[in-house]
């Protein structure tokens, strides 16, 4: 069981090895995709959470005192926006390098 | 390249002669020769000019009796960044509000632009916020100086502790420019992006579903110019303040 095991881990890895061989004669891979799709990933990813985050406190400061509805919204969307522009970075990072 | 709009054409048929006559006098030759003065400029103009004429209907047609519903709307507005204005700012913001008004409108107005078929967001181009942000970046630095005087708001940039404030200052000038840059990229990713998801939605399904990104144009267009407004009264007010 453990042979077939091993078998089967050198066939995967030589499975996405074969692309790499194929190519190899002709002009280098271009791995812009996979960057862009990694770094917009990780940016939109964790950008989610730390909203998440926000939008969640303040919800729960309205449900426990609702007067303060006009001040909380505007330190909401202060620190939404600040957030947010940290993704919109990468964003303009990418349309920046990748043509 | 698309046909350029009807009031690219009008505009340069108006003041292309002149924008070309002072490109070539600055030393810059204009990208297109036959349209000197570029979609978004001519949409940004178009802009300003309906504000203008917004403005002068407000003032020639203002009434206490009988107010008409262009004069609503203009208190509707002026209600609006009134009570912003006197949150962030507190006292004497009425100095500020025409500004931050001004900003309000422009921005949100040259975002509503792309919500028409054919026509970009002037807002989407990175010259256009860019310019804004410089116009934010000298008016408030301008009224810092004109409240504390040039050495007392270089001292501000100092901090309190004075074997820091070489190191400080550095940081504080950075800061300061960085805003200018968040400002700019802000906007300007944010259409973009919006921009982009309207072209996805159009090219995905073109019948009925693009409603759905255009509608989340139209917020985020609202939600971005209550952001650059706010913040351009932030930092007014960094400005202003004095030390208690």
């Amino acid at each position: 069981m453990r042979k077939l095991q091993y078998v089967f881990m050198v066939l995967a890895a030589l499975c996405f090895a074969v692309p790499v061989f194929a190519q190899s004669g002709s002009a280098a891979i271009d791995m812009a995709p996979v960057g862009v799709g990694l770094g917009m990933g990780l940016a939109a990813g964790l950008c989610g959470l730390g909203q998440g985050r926000a939008v969640g406190s303040t919800t729960e400061a309205l449900a426990r005192n609702p007067g303060t509805r006009a001040g909380l919204l505007m330190f909401m969307v202060i620190g939404l926006a600040f957030i947010e522009s940290l993704t919109l970075f990468t964003f303009a990072m990418i349309i920046i390098k990748v043509k | 390249m698309t046909e350029p709009l009807f009031t690219t054409r009008l505009i340069n048929y108006l003041f292309g002669g002149i924008a070309a006559a002072i490109l070539r006098a600055l030393g810059f030759h204009p990208a297109n020769s036959a349209l000197p003065i570029n979609e978004s400029f001519a949409l940004e103009m178009v802009v300003a000019l309906g504000l203008i004429l917004f403005f002068l209907i407000v003032r020639l047609t203002l009434s206490v009796e009988k107010p008409n519903p262009v004069q609503q709307i203009a208190e509707m507005i002026h209600e609006f960044s009134s009570t912003q204005a006197e949150q962030v700012i507190g006292h004497g913001y009425q100095r500020f509000q025409p500004f931050v008004t001004c900003v309000f409108l422009f921005i949100l107005l040259n975002n509503f632009m792309g919500l028409f078929p054919r026509v970009i967001t002037p807002t989407s181009q990175p010259v256009v916020p860019l310019g804004i942000a410089a116009l934010t970046f000298i008016y408030y630095n301008f009224h810092g100086v004109r409240v504390h005087g040039p050495f007392g708001y270089l001292k501000q940039f100092a901090g309190p502790v004075w074997w820091m404030s070489p190191l400080m200052f550095l940081i504080e000038v950075i800061s300061h420019l960085a805003r200018m840059m968040s400002l700019t990229i802000r906007l300007y990713a944010n259409m973009l992006a919006s921009d982009l998801l309207v072209l996805i939605g159009f090219s995905f399904l073109p019948v009925a579903f693009p409603v759905l990104p255009l509608a989340l144009h139209f917020f985020v267009s609202i939600i971005q110019a209550y952001v650059f407004m706010l913040l351009s009264m932030i930092y007014l007010s960094l400005a202003v303040s004095h030390e208690h």
